[in-house]
């Protein structure tokens, strides 16, 4: 076999197809940067390259000998005056006591996420009347127990001071009964001048609302609903039409298949219901049981791209030809006519072999496409088709009615703005001034509505130019249900009253239909929709009462379907799309030296944008680059070198007639002329959060035939010569040099047969108590979502600290899931490791310690006593992992950090159960030790023994793909310890000694090559 | 005469630094800590005379942390039929017409940086007088325990599990059938 053939796209090139579906083989060498790649490990301290925020970079230190002394007088003084007399403490106990609220118990309660149009069934943590933590209803047989980083962070965005506290009418505060009147007059109105009244929302997935719009449709004969979604899947939509008579997005099941080829479908980090598909994806990538081969061609790296086998980068434009030199191969093994011939735009050796595997799956294979082009949308279909997948993994009997935005819809009803024939809009949960391609028509076509209302939570981009803002309640204090797959559907509840003067967005809508009273009301209308249409399609349960308690409580009802035909066999039409794929390649002016491709993504923290004041998700590092605070251009590591740019240069990049200037970020793994960009920044009015972070990219977005094209060919880069760093968490800790991710082979794991031996150790042995906690993970199943990242900030109170100080290295995470590189810096493979204190039972950080402020507790916890430590940082410097966290200052009632801690408000999500940490003290990971008590607690209420399963610490309860597994060491049948029986089982840093209690299970790579 | 002086000073100097530092030992203790309440709330009569078991009114320390001060609507289940009015009484009968909550002033306080679980004690047998000293006799509710770690840990070691020989370490897990072992790890108070 020739090892030193031509270069493909994708790094390595082999000649047998087998090797072809490998992207790398032999003992990996892993790098975190590009610098590393080239330079090596660097052997740093703490803090590479010296202290951060000392005295070069610091405010210089003023304060004398003198000033110490006499501060330190004062405070000893003013410390001894303060202990004479405590403060006085009240308790208000409730006048009339309930039987469900016990001060101090948390209650639970089944509710519908709707952070974004995948309508996640949640399970919310209620503790004396706030709902501080979010989590997945494991009742829901769609998304189960696990959640994402945005759906974890809602509940901070209800504590958010950005929302508005009350209507607005013209901009002043008005009564409700006001701007009732104005608008059922404005409506009135329209009535009489014939104008169109438009109804602009987001994808509804909520039956009833729909319901109630319908009805406002047959009576109001000029009334429309039109569904705007900024990153849609409309171009799908319409391609399915096309090819199988039905607009619509289909259900897939990644878990049932053998290959899944992704085009630029960020499924596991972003696209469509990704909470789900990672689920699924996990289920049919254990490397135990055959796991699925999974090829995924994209031009910027993706957190799916990113856990695929094999990873080819793709300009955007080219994609669309990858998939016809697919289609042809596979319409030829078919035995039918292809396309045309055409050029391969990626190695055809390759693409034989990606086609082989689908072939050898046919039925039990996915290809799935993020463009937004019907033509590409079409191909695709025809390559399933010919697959025979619809109706196996692809599911259009049972449509998804997750993303039902029509992009053709909206730029029509632009135009019908822009004429003046709309007498009234209402915007429900849309801001298309911030995110239409051409705001500017948008906001221009707004001013000629007669009355235009949002229905929005805050004075947002479009809030601010229209006549009233009637804010909907967040949906932690409203009612709602939500159908995200046909007949699945999930019932939303509110957790707590309202906290301001806002209004469920469907009682202004029926209000405004004329209704009163009662009959205004949703609750009402919400129970009667599920009487009258939900109810009698079940048959376990005869009375309402109890169908409607009983769903209630478990908050998902899946029911038969409601019997949508199967599609019938493919129309024809996509040899048409092939051809016009092709020529329109053709037709493209050819570009010059400094001409690329732009390239807009949603990223997995802030999406499309709309909670972009959410400080967490702000701070969230960037699955795959780890950078916080900013959208940045992503650019090739090989484009960087020979334009002479480096991380944080600022560049302009044109696109037609628009610029905008970012900093440069280079990405390994980042298509050579195509350059990526996060949509969802540079939001202007949502807050002060969201103020100058980052720059939005929406108005660079097209529409091209009717759909929006999330990338821009033609365009030019210029340098600047400024200067933005970017605050990237990615090299914030060396490995210098050691092994910390491994991986494997299923091969290498049977040859294994025998674990090495415990190393010995010169520790004496301690008393050991009960339990001996410990957490296994499972780097095959972690995809590096983040989920758990924002949920372990949720649960501990973790603060959030701002660009400024992450640039010095302070970020504050308990955990951070590492991402590791391996392979060419033109198309790595990745390792992602979520990394968080890994519970040595010989810690290094304990034996440095001056005030035995960290011990290990009898049952093998880590525990660090913050009321004992006096931040002499040794421990830090100690740790071999890298996983404790300072308080250089306090972040709690502090102006300097004005995030969520700094607001009463905000504090109002804090978790109750644990300290709020103060200045000059270390922290990290407890293991949810909070958790862990309450959880005994609890066996000890119901006088049982403590189960496997009864603790489950936030990281674990967040992952949708259970790569986290926690429990009891010494139950040898606990999963935990199962786990790490397993081959697969090694601990980070194992000839150190620390002893962890801490497991991973080690990376397997291209199980298929087995089958 | 001179050497009297400063023989008198120095004695002087240590008697106020002695009483400094006993003064600085006791910050943040506030044994016997009795404030006025809103309504001179007898617990004498309720625990001691009347016998009304403790968890009656305070029936969150059965499953939560917080013990829990009976909502208005409690006091009510009695003193709706009850015949006596007092003064007090008055006061919260008036609470409630005017659909007014109490602000109690909370006689026990543990810093923050501790977490104290009502229902773990409770479910594993300590009596409630073991630290709120003898309310039953209390006319005016006072603090009776200092709320130390010392004096916390005094109890939790008598309790803990510490079995060495096998002997011990069987009776211990027979004992804790019933009760289960006080923790002795910093973990189990400071998170």
């Amino acid at each position: 076999m020739d090892h030193h053939g031509e270069t493909t796209p994708a790094g390595r090139s082999c000649k047998s197809s087998k090797d072809l579906l490998v992207q790398i083989g032999g003992p990996p060498v892993y790098w975190k940067s590009v610098d590393e790649l080239q330079n090596g490990p660097r052997v740093t301290g703490e803090f590479p390259g010296g202290l951060p925020g000392g005295a070069t970079s610091g405010p210089r230190a003023e304060t004398t000998r003198r000033d110490f002394l006499a501060l330190m007088g004062f405070s000893l003084a003013a410390a001894g005056l303060s202990g004479c007399r405590a403060p006085v403490q009240h308790a208000v106990p409730l006048l009339v006591g309930s039987d469900q609220i016990v001060p101090g118990v948390s209650n639970y309660y089944a509710t519908t996420c709707r952070g974004c149009a995948s309508s996640c069934s949640l399970l919310v943590k209620q503790r004396d009347g706030r709902p501080i933590k979010i989590d997945g209803n494991a009742e829901s047989s769609l998304f189960g127990g696990g959640t994402c980083a945005g759906g974890q962070a809602t509940v901070l965005s209800l504590y958010d001071d950005g929302r508005l506290k009350g209507p607005l009418w013209q901009g002043k505060s008005a009564t409700w009964n006001e701007i009732d009147g104005h608008i059922l007059q404005a409506l009135n109105d329209a009535q009489t001048a014939q104008k169109s009244v438009v109804l602009l929302s987001g994808t509804m997935t909520s039956p009833s609302t729909r319901a109630i719009v319908a009805e406002w449709g047959r009576s109001n004969p000029r009334f429309r609903h039109v569904e705007y979604d900024p990153v849609s899947l409309s171009a799908m939509r319409q391609a399915n039409k096309e090819s199988f008579g039905q607009a619509a997005v289909p259900h897939y099941s990644f878990d049932k298949a053998k290959v899944i080829v992704g085009l630029d479908a960020d499924f596991l980090g972003t696209w469509l219901s990704p909470v789900e598909f990672a689920r699924q994806y996990a289920s049919s990538r254990k490397p135990e049981k055959n796991a699925a081969l999974h090829i995924q061609f994209e031009p910027g790296m993706s957190v799916t791209g990113s856990n695929a086998d094999v990873r080819v980068p793709v300009a955007p434009s080219q994609l669309g030809a990858t998939a016809i030199a697919l289609l042809r191969r596979i319409a030829h093994k078919a035995g039918t006519s292809g396309p045309d011939q055409s050029a391969d735009p990626v190695d055809s050796a390759r693409l034989d072999a990606v086609a082989e595997a689908l072939w050898k799956h046919r039925g039990e294979s996915l290809v799935v496409s993020g463009s937004n082009e019907v033509a590409v949308q079409m191909v695709v279909n025809a390559i399933n088709a010919l697959l025979g997948n619809i109706g196996k993994t692809i599911d259009l009997a049972r449509p998804s009615r997750q993303r039902n935005g029509d992009d053709a819809a909206v730029a029509q009803l632009v135009e019908e703005m822009a004429l003046g024939h709309v007498g009234v809009l209402v915007l429900y949960g849309v801001n298309p001034v911030y995110d239409y391609p051409d705001s500017q028509a948008f906001a221009a076509g707004l001013k000629k509505v007669a009355l235009s209302v949002s229905l929005n939570d805050r004075s947002d981009e479009t809030g601010a130019l229209v006549n009233a803002i009637c804010p909907d309640h967040h949906f932690l204090e409203a009612w709602g249900d939500a159908e995200p797959v046909e007949s699945n559907f999930s019932l939303a509840q509110p957790l707590i009253a309202p906290l301001f003067e806002t209004r469920a967005a469907q009682d202004s809508l029926l209000r405004w239909m004329g209704r009163e009273g009662e009959q205004s009301n949703y609750y009402t209308y919400l129970r009667e929709y599920w009487r009258k249409d939900i109810f009698p399609r079940q048959k376990e349960l005869p009375s309402f009462e109890v169908f409607w308690d009983q769903s209630l409580q478990r908050g998902v009802v899946t029911l038969a379907s409601a019997g949508g035909a199967a599609p019938g066999p493919i129309h024809g039409g996509w040899q048409e799309a092939a051809n016009k794929i092709t020529q329109s390649a053709k037709a493209a002016p050819q570009g010059n030296s400094n001409s690329y491709e732009l390239h807009f993504y949603e990223s997995v923290a802030l999406r499309d944008g709309r909670q972009a004041n959410n400080p967490w998700l702000q701070e969230l590092p960037d699955p795959i680059s780890k950078v916080t605070w900013s959208n940045y251009a992503a650019i090739a590591p090989a484009l960087a070198a020979q334009l002479k740019l480096e991380n944080g240069d600022v560049v302009a990049l044109k696109a037609g007639e628009k610029q905008v200037e970012l900093p440069v970020f280079i990405q390994p793994g980042q298509e050579g002329r195509t350059i990526s960009i996060a949509l969802g920044y540079g939001r202007t009015a949502a807050g002060k959060v969201a103020e100058n972070v980052g720059v939005n990219v929406f108005p660079l977005t097209a529409l091209a035939a009717g759909q929006r094209r999330l990338s821009a060919v033609n365009a030019s880069l210029a340098s600047t010569g400024g200067k933005k760093p970017l605050a990237s968490t990615q090299t914030h800790f060396s490995m210098e040099g050691r092994p910390i991710v491994l991986e494997t082979s299923l091969d290498e794991l049977e040859k294994e047969s025998e674990k090495p031996e415990a190393l010995p150790t010169l520790w004496a042995e301690r008393l050991q108590g009960e339990h001996s906690w410990g957490m296994a993970i499972d780097m095959n199943a972690c995809n590096g979502c983040s989920a758990c990242v924002i949920a372990c900030q949720a649960e501990n109170n973790v603060p959030v600290v701002g660009k400024d100080q992450i640039e010095r290295i302070r970020i504050m995470h308990w955990i951070r899931i590492d991402q590791y590189y391996s392979g060419p810096a033109e198309n790595p493979v990745s390792v992602h490791q979520p990394m968080m204190c890994q519970h040595c039972q010989n810690a290094p950080c304990e034996t440095v310690c001056p005030v035995l402020a960290t011990t290990t507790s009898s049952e093998g916890l880590n525990a660090q006593v913050y009321n004992r430590c006096i931040g002499t940082r040794y421990c830090a410097n100690n740790c071999p992992y890298k996983v404790r966290r300072f308080n250089w200052y306090n972040y709690t009632d502090n102006p300097k950090f004005d995030f969520n801690m700094e607001s009463p408000l905000g504090r109002m999500v804090l978790n109750p159960d644990v300290v709020v940490r103060s200045r000059g003290v270390m922290e990290k990971c407890s293991m949810c030790v909070q958790r862990i008590q309450l959880g005994k607690n609890l066996a000890l209420q119901g006088g049982r023994p403590l189960a496997d399963g009864d603790i489950q610490t936030a990281c674990q309860q967040s992952c949708p793909t259970q790569a986290i597994v926690f429990g009891d060491l010494k139950d040898p049948n606990s999963r935990v310890s199962q786990l790490q029986r397993s081959q697969r089982n090694y601990q980070v840093l194992e000839d150190l000694g620390t002893r962890p209690n801490v497991g991973y299970l080690k990376k397997v790579r291209n199980p298929m090559e087995r089958s | 005469m001179r050497l009297q002086l400063i023989f008198l000073t120095v004695i002087g100097l240590g008697l106020a630094g002695g009483a400094g530092v006993w003064q600085f030992s006791k910050i943040g203790i506030h044994q016997s800590y009795s404030p006025k309440q809103p309504i001179a709330f007898p617990h004498k009569v309720h625990a001691g005379d009347n016998q009304i078991p403790c968890l009656y009114c305070h029936s969150a320390a059965r499953t939560s942390r917080h013990a829990g001060i009976p909502p208005a609507s409690v006091c009510m289940n009695c003193h709706n039929i009850m015949e006596k009015q007092t003064v007090e009484i008055e006061k919260l009968k008036e609470y409630v017409q005017q659909q007014r909550p109490i602000t109690w002033v909370k006689v026990h306080n543990l810093p923050d940086f501790v977490y104290f679980n009502h229902s773990q004690h409770v479910l594993s047998g300590v009596a409630c007088q073991r630290c709120h000293g003898p309310v039953e006799h209390m006319e005016k509710i006072e603090q009776f325990a200092p709320l130390t770690m010392g004096w916390c840990l005094q109890c939790h070691r008598e309790h803990a599990k510490v079995g060495v020989t096998e002997f011990e370490r069987v009776s211990a897990d027979l004992k804790q059938r019933q009760k289960p072992a006080a923790g002795l790890d910093c973990a189990s108070c400071h998170y």
